[in-house]
This record gives structure tokens, C-alpha cells and sequence, in this order.
């Protein structure tokens, strides 16, 4: 075969780094013989750094602290230190100081409300699409913020070929995480991870988060991925839940993705929306979970279907992001499309210390026509669950006591986030799980793994008697990881309980709050989470 | 007249989800062939044994709702199903149908009166339905015209190949 040239053989190990790629690259060129080509030609071993000068720089403008921003590569704080010095960032970056964001903004609040009479959806999209304005109904074509893929990357790369275009439009727009089966579950998910990491390799993309990171949702917001004001497709249906800090985003198939990699391009079809006003103070033992799951009860599974959402009102203005992206998340299933709780100092607090770049959010005119207005008033509301086999199949947590389980799961893009962890515990310290139970907890992400390990929750659960899994979606979609027998029954605080979801056809799912899950984990069958608050 | 179907009713209810469609257990496999075999496996276990290449899904409202997986109208196209008539598709299925090429029509009247085993004919270009059993025919919005061009070349794939090379 013909030996590549220097320059070629350069290349190839920036792409492939080792020996072994370069020569499985060729087609099956065994090791030896191409660093015996190397030393011919006098190329050195792979020497390029394993991190960027511009990723090392970012990480500490953005965070100025060796341990954290380690924690983000995964490294150890001096490790992280010795990259810094590499790179001569010596210096600690100036902080942004909260009170001189927000007195910015207060200006902006009121520039932004520009078009009155129009939705969020609409004037995000109008503004997308280049126009003044856009109507309900129209189809408009316009350029996403962000291209989110999961492991169905493997499916989105095949039809990507297909296409025939070779590079991807943008390849910083585009993430990454493989949560669904992580780590691979079986040969074929091996293979469809190897292909998908071969394809980031080769196309540069630098937004890939391989099995350790968590549930692609979590990393995009934690990440700060997206930013308020931006628009976003994922091959993922709860993508809506970005929507907790105020940007716009929803869930597509994978031919569609497909596409958009390769033109950049997706035609949306402006929705009509939904305005919900929550107000009054949460009751004790009811949660974010308990308020979508009552609002899935009244607007039904098909409630907001090809419709946008927008939630106001006290109760959401309180709440932390953590509680709006479980809002955001279950709106998906009412069919919502964009499920937006518009950005206020909550989110600009939130993305201190995650983001340095700039963002301009965009909010609904104060005479903003919606299509349902929905109001809410949560202070006598009990905790909810929803039975089989629909999301709006809810009821009180009273009617359903007797019911027994055999597994309960604590996780998911729902509700794996810290706070939820920290319910949980709370109410496990010092107790145990039944003895019929198995417990599952399954943190939404690294950091929060981590989070969870210093503040000893992660203690608390195993020393209850639960078992903790690596950050992914585990269970959830019944992949992997604690699928149900025939007529078993599991208490979840993951997102959806259609018939076969999390295994046999005949096992059922009732959903939940964390605080629920962990009481019914300890009685064994159904609880209501206030008998032990 | 290649846009003219005909094949017996296959009817189920309302919110028929992507999870019963085809479970996440057979989401690894991306093909028709592969996946069509296990369609709608956890809601009728004699629905792929019966169904024949051209017969018809029909459905009440918010047919496939959940999940984003493609693989469920692959699967449907894969266990040979020529189209979908429902009272209403979920959002992302809508898009997944019309990317992969698998026709689907909502009707509300078609959806309610059609009973399993009847026999239809469905003219994709009009949007008309015949229930060649009961003698009754109904009427669903035709397709805009670039979404039929997608239908008829068969999918996204080669719409927008189409679509690079003619630039």
C-alpha cells in the first residue's frame, strides 16, 4: 500500500492520536509498522495536549478556582494547576459581581419587551427567522443555538451519511452525552458508542460527553450549553426542559437532526400557547413534581400537544431551577413544544460561574395573546401520584396507599438534581428500606454525584439499604439497570409509566416526588411523604 | 396511481405511546427489518402475526405520544403497514412519519366509525378515505405540497439530497 506523506500522517494524529487508530483508520495497518513510518519521517509520538489553551482558559475565567474547574475535566486540582501554568494563567480571573449584572439587566427587562402583543415562541422565532414579527401558524426556517444528541447519535450519524454532506454545519453547536445505556448494555449498543465516537473524532466535535457525565438534559443546563433567549433541538422528546432558564427548545427525530447537521436548517411551525399562573406557597411535602404532575391531570396527555407553555405566577417565581426544569421536563408530556419559565434573576444567579457570554433574553408582551390560561393555586394541593399507564392518570397520594411495590427508582432528567437527592436522604437518614424493596438511586450527573458524595447523601442511601448507580438515565426508559418482572411494581420519580416502559408489559409505574419515593421505599408500599416530615 | 392505498383496519385507542410501539429493548436495532417484528408487541402480541404488507393503523387521538425514537414509525413501516389514520398524531411522531416517508392522515370521523378488519382505500394526494366494507367514505386535509414531495421521494433523506444537488 502507499505510505501516507508526512503532512498526511500529521494529520492523522492530530485525529487519531495513537499508533493503533492511525493504523486502524488506514484500514488495518498494524501498529509497529506506522511508527515505523513516524520515525522515518521524523514525527514525534503524540504530543498535542490532551486540553486546549482556549478550554484551560475558559474553564478558569469562568470559575478561578483550581478544584472546581478540575472537577469540570475531571483532574485533580493541581493537575488542573500544572495545565493552568502551562498555558501562563497565572493571574485570578475577575469575578463578575451579582449586583452589577442586575442593575444591567433591569435596563434590558424593559428594552426586551419590545413587541407587545406577542408570545415568547414568537418573538424567539420571529427574531431567529430574521423578522420583525410571526404569526400563529406560520412556518418559519431558522437556525438552532444548539443540536442535542444522545446515544440515538448512532442513528443520526447513519442517516447523516445517507444525506452525503461530509463536514457537519457547525461543530460547536453541537453536543453530545451518552446517557441512555451508559456504559453499553449490550454489543450493539457497544458498537453504536464506538461509531459515535469515531464520527465526534472525526468531524471535531469538542461538545461530546462520553458515558461518565450523566443525563444529557442535566449536562446542557449544567454546562450552560444554551443560554436564555436561544433555541434548541434535541433527539430527545423532554428537550423542552431547557425552557427552566429561559431558553426555547424541543425535541426532534433522528432523520431531522440529521439534517440539521448537515444544513444547519429546521423548519418549526409557530405554536399557540399556553399561559399557567401558579400562585401560593408550596404546602409541606408537596413539590414541583406534585404541581406538573396536578397540571398533567387537568390539561391531559394531549392538553398542550404542538402547543407552547409559559409559566408564571409566585409559586414559579420561587422556585429554584432545579424545581423549574422538572416543570419544563414533565410539560412534554402534555405534548408541549416549548415548555418556557421566563428568565428572572434565579437563572442569571444560576449561570454566574457557568457561563461568561453574553445573552439576551427574550420575554412575552404584556398583551401577549394565548390560546388557554391557566390558573393554579397550590396551597391546599397533596402530594400527587400518577398510576398506570398515562402521565394524567394522577390521583392524591391517599388513594393509592395500599398499593404495594417492589422497586422504587430516584433519578432521571426529572428528578436526579441535588435538591431531590437531599429530600430523599433526609427522610432515609437513619431508617431503612423495606426489606421487599429494591431502592435505586441514580444521581443526573457527575457534579451532582459528586455533590452528593460531600454532603454525605449518597452515605445516607446505602447505609438504608439502596443501591447507587452511575449518573444516566438508568432504568427510565427501561434499557438497563433495574428492569421489572411480569407483575412487579415500581415506584418512580422518572417522567413516564406507559405499559412496558420500564420492562415487562405486565409490571406497572406509578410516578412521584422524591420525598414519596423514599417514604414508600420505607413502608414498601405507596406513602405519603409527610408521615415522616 | 401510485398514491392510492388499500389495505384491512387495525384499530386501537386513544394515546397509543411510542414505548408500546416498539419498546425501548428492540431501540438498538435502526432498520424496518429489524424492528418490524416487534411492533405494537406490547399492546396486541397477535398484531405483527396478522397484519399483511399494505393494511392500515387506525387510531384515536394523540397517536404516538412519548418518546422521540424514530424507530417507531420505522417499525410500523417495517411490519409493513402502508399508512396511519388517527383523530390526532403527537407532535414529534407527526415530524418522525413525514421524515421517514410513513403517509398518516387525521381524521376524527374516518377514526371513529372504521372498526378492525374493514377494508379501506386512501388517496394520498386528496386525503380521501373509503371504507370499501361499510361504504362510507371520508375526507382528511391533504398534505401541503412540500410535505407530500417528502412522502412521495420517500423521506427527509433524499428530499434534501434533492434539494443540495439541485442548488
Amino acid at each position: 500500500m502507499k505510505i501516507p506523506h508526512k503532512k498526511e500522517l500529521i494529520e492523522l494524529q492530530k485525529r487519531y492520536r495513537t499508533d493503533k487508530r492511525i493504523g486502524e483508520a488506514l484500514g488495518g495497518v498494524p501498529a509497529y509498522l506506522v511508527a515505523y513510518w513516524r520515525r522515518k519521517k521524523k514525527i514525534g509520538r503524540y504530543n498535542y495536549p490532551k486540553y486546549s489553551e482556549e478550554q484551560i482558559k475558559e474553564l478558569w475565567e469562568r470559575l478561578g478556582d483550581d478544584a472546581k474547574a478540575g472537577r469540570e475535566l475531571g483532574i485533580r486540582s493541581h493537575a488542573f494547576r500544572r495545565w493552568r501554568k502551562r498555558y501562563k494563567l497565572k493571574e485570578k480571573p475577575v469575578q463578575l459581581k451579582l449586583e452589577q449584572l442586575k442593575l444591567e439587566l433591569d435596563i434590558n427587562f424593559n428594552l426586551l419587551r419590545k413587541s407587545m402583543r406577542y408570545t415568547i415562541a414568537q418573538n424567539l422565532l420571529a427574531s431567529r427567522a430574521g423578522k420583525k414579527k410571526v404569526e400563529v401558524g406560520e412556518i418559519v426556517e431558522v437556525e438552532p443555538d444548539l443540536a442535542m444528541s444522545h446515544d440515538n447519535a448512532g442513528l443520526v450519524i447513519k442517516q447523516f451519511r445517507q444525506i452525503g454532506v461530509e463536514k457537519v454545519w457547525n461543530n460547536k453547536k453541537i453536543v453530545i452525552p451518552l446517557d441512555h445505556r451508559a456504559p453499553a448494555e449490550s454489543e450493539k449498543t457497544a458498537i453504536a458508542h464506538k461509531s459515535i465516537r469515531e464520527f465526534v473524532r472525526e468531524q471535531e466535535i469538542r461538545n461530546f460527553y462520553d458515558i461518565r457525565e450523566g443525563v444529557c438534559h442535566q449536562v446542557v443546563v449544567e454546562k450552560a450549553h444554551l443560554l436564555p433567549g436561544q433555541l434548541a433541538v434535541g433527539t430527545d422528546s423532554h428537550t423542552t426542559s431547557y425552557g427552566c432558564i429561559g431558553a426555547v427548545s424541543t425535541g426532534i427525530g433522528a432523520t431531522e437532526m440529521a439534517v440539521v447537521w448537515a444544513t444547519g436548517r429546521i423548519w418549526l411551525l409557530v405554536p399557540e400557547t399556553i399561559k399557567i399562573t401558579i400562585d401560593g406557597k408550596l404546602p409541606k411535602g408537596v413539590y414541583a413534581k406534585d404541581v406538573i404532575l396536578n397540571l398533567a391531570k387537568r390539561l391531559t396527555v394531549e392538553g398542550a400537544n404542538y402547543k407552547a407553555i409559559e409559566f408564571y405566577g409566585s409559586t414559579v417565581k420561587e422556585m429554584s431551577i432545579s424545581e423549574r426544569f422538572t416543570l419544563s421536563n414533565l410539560s412534554m408530556e402534555m405534548g408541549a413544544k416549548f415548555a418556557v419559565v421566563p428568565f428572572d434573576e434565579t437563572a442569571q444567579t444560576y449561570l454566574v460561574g457557568r457561563t461568561n457570554k453574553n445573552y439576551e433574553p427574550v420575554f412575552a408582551g404584556e398583551e401577549a395573546e394565548y390560546v388557554q390560561e391557566v390558573e393554579l393555586r397550590v396551597e391546599r394541593m397533596v402530594p400527587q401520584v400518577a398510576c398506570p399507564d398515562n402521565v394524567d392518570n394522577v390521583k392524591n397520594v391517599a388513594e393509592v396507599t395500599r398499593v404495594r411495590i417492589d422497586q422504587v427508582v430516584l433519578g432521571s432528567c426529572t428528578n436526579g438534581r441535588l435538591d431531590d437527592l437531599e429530600i430523599a436522604a433526609k427522610i432515609l437518614k437513619g431508617r431503612k428500606v423495606h426489606l421487599d424493596v429494591r431502592m435505586l438511586v441514580i444521581p443526573a450527573s457527575r457534579s451532582i454525584y459528586l455533590q452528593a458524595m460531600e454532603k454525605g447523601f449518597l452515605r445516607d442511601f446505602i447505609e438504608a439499604g439502596c443501591v447507587v448507580l452511575n449518573p444516566g438515565c438508568g432504568p427510565c426508559l427501561g434499557a438497563h439497570q433495574g428492569i421489572l418482572a411480569p407483575g412487579e411494581r415500581c415506584l418512580a420519580t422518572t417522567n413516564r409509566n406507559f405499559k412496558g416502559r420500564m420492562g415487562s408489559p405486565e409490571a406497572e409505574v406509578y410516578l412521584g416526588s422524591p420525598a414519596t419515593a423514599a417514604a414508600s421505599a420505607i413502608r414498601g408500599r405507596i406513602t405519603d411523604p409527610r408521615e415522616f416530615l | 396511481m401510485a398514491n392510492t392505498l388499500r389495505g384491512r383496519a387495525f384499530k386501537y385507542g386513544d394515546n397509543v405511546d411510542t414505548d408500546v410501539i416498539i419498546p425501548a429493548r428492540y431501540c438498538t436495532a435502526y432498520t424496518p427489518q429489524e424492528l418490524g417484528p416487534h411492533c405494537l408487541e406490547d399492546l396486541d402480541r397477535e398484531f405483527v402475526k396478522r397484519v399483511k404488507e399494505g393494511d392500515i393503523i387506525v387510531a384515536g387521538k394523540n397517536f404516538g405520544c412519548g418518546s422521540s425514537r424514530e424507530n417507531a414509525p420505522l417499525a410500523i413501516r417495517g411490519a409493513g403497514v402502508s399508512c396511519v389514520i388517527a383523530k390526532s398524531f403527537a407532535r414529534i411522531f407527526y415530524r418522525n412519519s413525514i421524515n421517514i416517508g410513513l403517509p398518516i392522515l387525521e381524521s376524527e370521523e374516518a377514526a371513529d366509525s372504521i372498526d378492525s378488519g374493514d377494508e379501506l382505500r386512501v388517496d394520498l394526494d386528496t386525503g380521501a378515505i373509503e371504507n370499501l366494507t361499510k361504504g362510507r367514505s371520508f375526507s382528511s386535509a391533504p398534505f401541503p405540497e412540500a410535505i407530500q414531495e417528502i412522502i412521495r421521494l420517500g423521506g427527509m433523506v433524499n428530499f434534501v439530497k434533492e434539494r443540495l444537488n439541485n442548488r
